[in-house]
Parts: structure tokens; sequence; C-alpha cells
């Protein structure tokens, strides 16, 4: 980066630039956090700005001050910055066989809200990204229905619009930390998940279309991809192979569902499903079947491969759990991170976001202290239902080394669990729907790294 | 988009202008409809039963769907060294990091599951699944890899075979023969092994002062199972 900037930045000069009057609110703001983590009171000092060194050297012009810049459509279609080459998806070559049955993650260091960019959204394929001729693609709906219907793309177009930002996120999200911190870096712990705004047409649109028989308790997607992916969504009165009800908290997910066509306005991207694909906001992405051509209602789980194989989870005394759909409420604290070094003391602000696939997020409090003290953050609008939710507090490193977390709470009350209470509950080989709270380390050395507390 | 050079900024403003003007009084729209649950007509086409049919492909835990056809185990043998021994390896071991058939026996995999020790990295069909028939639709839509959806549905029904046979799937001898009513009386080993989630399992309060005395036992880079210097991404590092 130093290389890149003509004006040198003079050792101690405040990178971070925040205006004065913004400083002494946050240094306010942060005595209010110090009072709840007692562990940095006595090093902060009010006096702080008075250390800052001075520039001192008359500023120069940049280069680009006496050029011209490129004209309007030399890039068509936008790119980043090449300064911001860096954000990029990336996969970890030794989770999958091969890139075509793999995932990649989203580099949530890098990002500022709650939208994901279609270009940084996480892939999830089983048998690869395909490009789907929107023209030829048909969805063919049928079943327990009094009249099977299909439609073209366009079809789908004209119907009635439904648009809302939900998260979407796999629930392997953070598998690799189960038995011990593996990946030291947020892209990797946390970027199996994604933000985006949806349009499409809502599934009960559909369904009074063909007719949905009232006895129809189960419907699936299939994908016109090479593993035709298909997994069972519950509606009201399912029931599991063995007869047993589904939890009616899994059976009405399904009424949010929406076949979509545009994700952040635009169309789908092919590697999440264009021209379309189902989404199920608040469940796990799997569900949420891409390069969409069939939904079939039915009156009995298919038990996929999917629900046998992948998406379960194996406890504590040995039985095989299926049906857990719902992601539930979850944080993580992207800044700081172990992604970047801290850039000396001073003023901070602890960034992050929360989710839940139960609704919406009502409190997240930020720990600075191993979760002795916790401090509520403010959420920053809009807090939507099963969306990312952005929070924010004010932070003083003093320079010395702190255990930073985040604590969700949803609007059912639900509260994020600790690693030790999920492990408790589920042991070591549950693989999925790790949710618990996160910790960083803020080293003294500005290190900041991925940490797990076994006890508490 | 017009894709005709504007030549003047005055005029491509103009025959703008012109074409909204146009188009907000050709469209009539229908105010009486209930906007609340808008009545979709004249949108998509019927469509038949037989139509579907080439596409309906699922096949249900209990044999539901199953196609007609058959295949053996001696069949499914030749199939599986042509087209999957190479990533499912020989013996169905697994080879190149592609999923094992045969997995540890099923009791073994409960024990170490009891034991909090590693059971996910042997699974195979005789430990981590539930019903025949799901083998036969995940096999016949899915593989082989390469080609998916390639197999005839005999072929599909030989190789489905011959891999239980390799697992050591009880009833699954030599001259078994798999179709729609011999695939759903077979009785897979972890049948009895799953359970439906039954709802939110931890109970964390939100404490928000002195929440624990004593010190907390923090872990770095504990239990690696792969390779952890993928580690800290490089901000130069744009793979
Ligand atoms: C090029 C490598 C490759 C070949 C060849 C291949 N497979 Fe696969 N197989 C895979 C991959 C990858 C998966 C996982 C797919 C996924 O994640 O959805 C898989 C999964 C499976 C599974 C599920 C195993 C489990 O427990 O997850 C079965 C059964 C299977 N394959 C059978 C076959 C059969 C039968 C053939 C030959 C007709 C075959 N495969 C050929 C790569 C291959």
């Amino acid at each position: 980066m130093s290389e890149n900037m003509i004006n040198p930045v003079p050792e101690g000069a405040n990178k971070a630039g925040v205006a004065s009057s913004d400083r002494r609110k946050f240094l306010r703001k942060s005595v209010a956090l110090a009072a709840g983590g007692a562990a940095i009171a006595a090093t902060t000092s009010a006096n702080a700005a008075d250390g800052l060194n001075t520039w001192t050297t008359p500023l120069k012009n940049e280069p680009t001050r006496h050029m011209l810049g490129r004209g309007v459509v030399s890039v068509p279609y936008g790119l980043p910055s090449k300064y911001e080459a860096g954000v990029v998806r990336r996969n970890v070559g030794w989770l999958t066989a091969d890139t075509i049955a793999s995932i990649s993650f989203t580099p949530w260091q890098d990002l500022h809200g709650i939208i994901t960019p279609n270009g940084l959204h996480f892939e999830r394929y089983h048998a690869g990204a395909v490009d789907v001729d929107p023209e030829k693609h048909r969805l063919v709906v049928h079943g327990m229905v009094k009249q099977p219907m299909i439609f073209t793309v366009d079809d789908l177009k004209r119907m009635p619009s439904h648009t809302a930002i939900h998260f979407l996120e796999c629930p392997a999200n953070g598998a690799m930390e189960w038995r011990g911190v593996q990946m030291d870096s947020l892209q990797f712990t946390h970027g199996m998940m994604s933000c985006s705004e949806w349009t499409g047409v809502k599934l009960t649109t559909l369904m009074e279309m063909v007719g949905v028989d009232p006895k129809a308790t189960w419907f699936y997607g299939e994908g016109t991809d090479g593993s035709a992916l298909q997994r069972s969504i519950p509606m009201e009165g399912a029931h599991d192979q063995h007869g047993k009800p589904i939890p009616a908290l899994y059976t009405s997910h399904y009424r949010d569902a929406m076949v979509c066509y545009a994700m952040n306005g635009e169309a789908l991207r092919p590697e999440n499903g264009y021209p379309i694909r189902l989404f199920v906001p608040g469940f796990e992405a799997n569900v949420s079947t891409k390069y969409l051509r069939r939904l079939m209602f039915v009156d009995k789980p298919l038990v996929t491969y999917q629900e046998t194989k992948h998406y379960i989870e194996v406890l504590p005394n040995g039985m095989i759990r299926q049906y857990n759909l719902v992601n539930e409420a979850n944080s993580v604290i992207t800044s700081p991170c172990p992604d970047f070094k801290m850039n000396g003391k001073g003023t901070y602000e602890i960034r992050g976001i929360a989710w839940s696939g139960y609704g919406k997020i009502k409190h997240v409090d930020v720990s600075i202290d191993g979760g002795k003290n916790w401090t509520e953050a403010n959420l920053v609008e809009p807090v939507l239902s099963k969306c990312l939710t952005k929070f924010t507090l004010p932070f003083q490193w003093d320079g010395s080394e702190h255990l930073i977390m985040s604590r969700a709470t949803d609007e059912t009350g639900y509260v994020q669990p600790t690693l030790k209470q999920l492990r408790e509950v589920r042991g070591f080989n549950s693989i999925y729907h790790k949710n618990s709270i996160q910790v960083w380390k803020i080293e003294k050395t500005g290190e900041v790294k991925n940490v797990q507390i076994e006890n508490v | 988009m017009s894709k005709s050079k504007m030549s003047n900024w005055g005029l491509g403003l103009a025959a703008a202008a012109v074409a909204l003007t146009l188009s907000n009084s050709a469209f009539a729209f229908d105010t009486s409809a209930d906007k609340s649950a808008p009545k979709v007509a004249g949108i998509g086409m019927n469509i038949t039963d037989a139509a579907i049919k080439p596409w309906n492909i699922s096949y249900f835990y209990d044999g539901t769907n199953l196609p007609d056809g058959s295949g053996t185990v001696s069949a499914g043998e030749k199939i599986y060294s042509a087209q999957c021994a190479m990533c499912h390896g020989d013996f169905g071991e697994g080879a190149h990091g592609y999923p094992k058939m045969v997995g540890d026996p099923v009791d073994q995999f409960e024990a170490s599951a009891k034991a909090g020790v590693d059971a996910v990295s042997n699974r195979g069909l005789n430990n981590n699944w539930g019903n025949a028939p799901t083998l036969m639709d995940m096999i016949h839509r899915h593989m082989p890899f390469y080609a998916p959806g390639t197999l005839t549905a005999d072929e599909a029904y030989s190789v489905t075979c011959y891999v239980m046979n390799l697992a050591s799937i009880p009833g699954v001898g030599d001259d078994f023969v798999c179709d729609k009513t011999s695939l759903p009386k077979i009785k897979m080993p972890a049948e009895p092994l799953y359970v439906t989630n039954s709802g939110p399992d931890t109970d964390n309060t939100r404490c928000m002062k002195d929440c624990y005395k004593g010190t907390e036992f923090v872990v770095e880079k504990a239990a690696a199972i792969g390779d952890v210097s993928v580690g800290k991404v490089q901000k130069k590092d744009t793979q």
C-alpha cells in the first residue's frame, strides 16, 4: 500500500483520520464501554489525541491531478479499483477433492455493509456452475396439484414480483472449527455466507396458480445441473419418514420462499443459479436449489442424498440428526479480524454482522475481556428479518491483549451459544450449523488471531 | 437500447422523452384487481404428466417412483471398474479425496461418535445411508461425476447393487438382483440411527456483567485436520 503513496505518512500519524469532534464522541462512548469492561478502563487516556505527531512536509499533488482519466464505457460493466485486487473469493484446496464439488468463501474482512457484491457471493457446487440458456429454460410445477404447469423465465418475470433482503448461509459455515482452531481468517471461518436483495415470484403465487392440494405437506425443488440437486422442504402438517411430525418451527418458512431471477437488482449470476433459483429465507442454503427446473408437491419427504449423507449431524449419542433446517442466531466481529493487523493504539470501531433464520436480530453484545463483561452494540439500520444486521461499538485499543467477541440475540429470545455449550449438545462430529460465539485475540503486537475458549 | 450513435445530446434526450410519453398512454392498468392477492391469469402453459415424465426422476426413500428395469452385482462390477473406481477406489475406499463407498462398520462409527473421536472421516454407505432407493436415486441422477445422468436404469441398478455388495450391506450377496421391489426391502445398517431435529438445543442467557470467575482456557491452532498453512489471507494473494 505505502509504495503507492506520494506523500509519506509520518510515523505515528493517525491514519484513520477521524475528525476531532468525532474523536471526542468516540472517546465518550468508549468510556461507557470501559465501564462495562473493567479490563481497558485504566489504560485509556483521554489525552491520547495530544500524542499525535505533526506533518510538516508541504503537500504534493498525486499524479491523477495532472492527467485525464478514462472515458465512459471504457469499462462497460464496472469493476473494482485495481488496488482492490485482493478482495476476492477464495477456496481451501484440501477441503474437497476438486473445485467442481466444492465451496468458495466471501471475503467479509473487506466488506463494509450487509450486502454481498454479486461477484463476491460464496459459491457452492455439487457439479460445477453451468450456463443455462434462459430462452430454453423451463420451470415445471407439478405433483399434488390441480393443474401441472410449465413456465418460461419471461413468464415468471411477468408475474407479481416479490423483493426482499435476506442472508443465505451454507450450513457448513464454520465447519472446520468444530474440533479446534483451524482457519486463521474471517474469510474462512465465516465466508460461506452472503446477504442480497432477492427478486422473484413468491412460491405461494405459483402454488395458487397450479392449485396445490391441501394434503401436500412437502415440496422439493430440483436443478438442471449435473447434480440435479433436490431437497425436501416441509410445509404445515409435514411428517418425517418415520411418521413423526416435523416441528412447527420448520413448517412455515416456505411461505416466504420465492423463485428468484434477480439478486441485488441484476440477473442472478451463473454461480448462483442463473437464470432462476429457489430461495427459502432462513433455511440452510442447500435447500435453495440453483438452476431450478422443477417444483414438486408431495406428502412425504424424498430423503435425498443431501438429506442422508451431507446435511446431517452426527451427535455425541451416536445418532444422525436430520432436518436441522434453520440457521440459528449467529454473529461475528468483522473488524478487527485475523485478516488484518491493528494499526497502532487509539480509536477503532468494533464492527460486525449478526443474523438469524428465525427473524430479526434483537441485540448484539460485545465483550473485549473474553466474555466476562458485555456491552450492547449499536444496531445499524435496516434491521430486517432473516437478514444480516450490522453492529458497531467504539473501541479504544490500549495496546494490550484482548479477547473480543460478539453474541447475538434474536427476536425469539434465542441467545447465540458459546462453543462449549454447543459442543456439550452436539459433540465434535456435528460438522454443520456451528453458530457459536467467535473469539478473536488481539495480541500486544497488533496481530489478531482466531482462538477458542474451551471452558466457558 | 438503441445501438445507433447519438450525434447530439439534446436530440437523444428528446427522443427518450417521446418514447416515455407513448409508453405511458399505451398501457392500461387494471385498478379494480385486488392488489393484496393478485390472481395471476394468462401466464404459462398447462402440461401433461406424460410430458413431465422424463424430468420426474426422483426416487423416494421408500421406493416410490423407482424406474422399471433391474441390475446385478456382477454387471455392476464391470461398470464400477470402468466408470467409478478411479474416484471411489477399487475397494470403495475412496481415491484422490473423493468419497468412500465403504466406511467404518456402523457399530464402530457409533462408538467413535460416542467417544467424541473422529467419526465423520470414515463415512460410507454402511454407516451413513438410510435407504437403498436413495442410493439408486443419487447414482442415477449424479454419477458418474464427469457424465451425470448418462447411465441407463439397468446400469444404475447394477452399479447400485455392486456398491452395496462392496459395502457388505446385509442381504446384498453376490447374486442379489436390484429392482424397484427389492431395493425398498433392504435394511441399510445406519437406518435406525436417523432422528429428526426437534428445535434449538442450546440455552445461553444474556449475561452482561461478571459472567464467570477465573481464567478462560484459550486454545490457538489446536486440532488441525488439514493444512493450516492456508492461514492468513495475504492482501496480494489474488488466486
Ligand atoms: C471424477 C470422479 C468421480 C467418478 C468417476 C465417480 N464419482 Fe461418485 N462421487 C464423486 C464426487 C465428487 C461425489 C460427491 C458429490 C457431491 O458432493 O454432491 C461422489 C459421490 C458419490 C456417491 C455418494 C457417496 C457419499 O457417501 O457421499 C456415490 C454412491 C457415488 N458417488 C457413486 C458413484 C458411481 C456408482 C460411479 C460410477 C458410475 C461414480 N460415483 C463415479 C466423484 C466421482
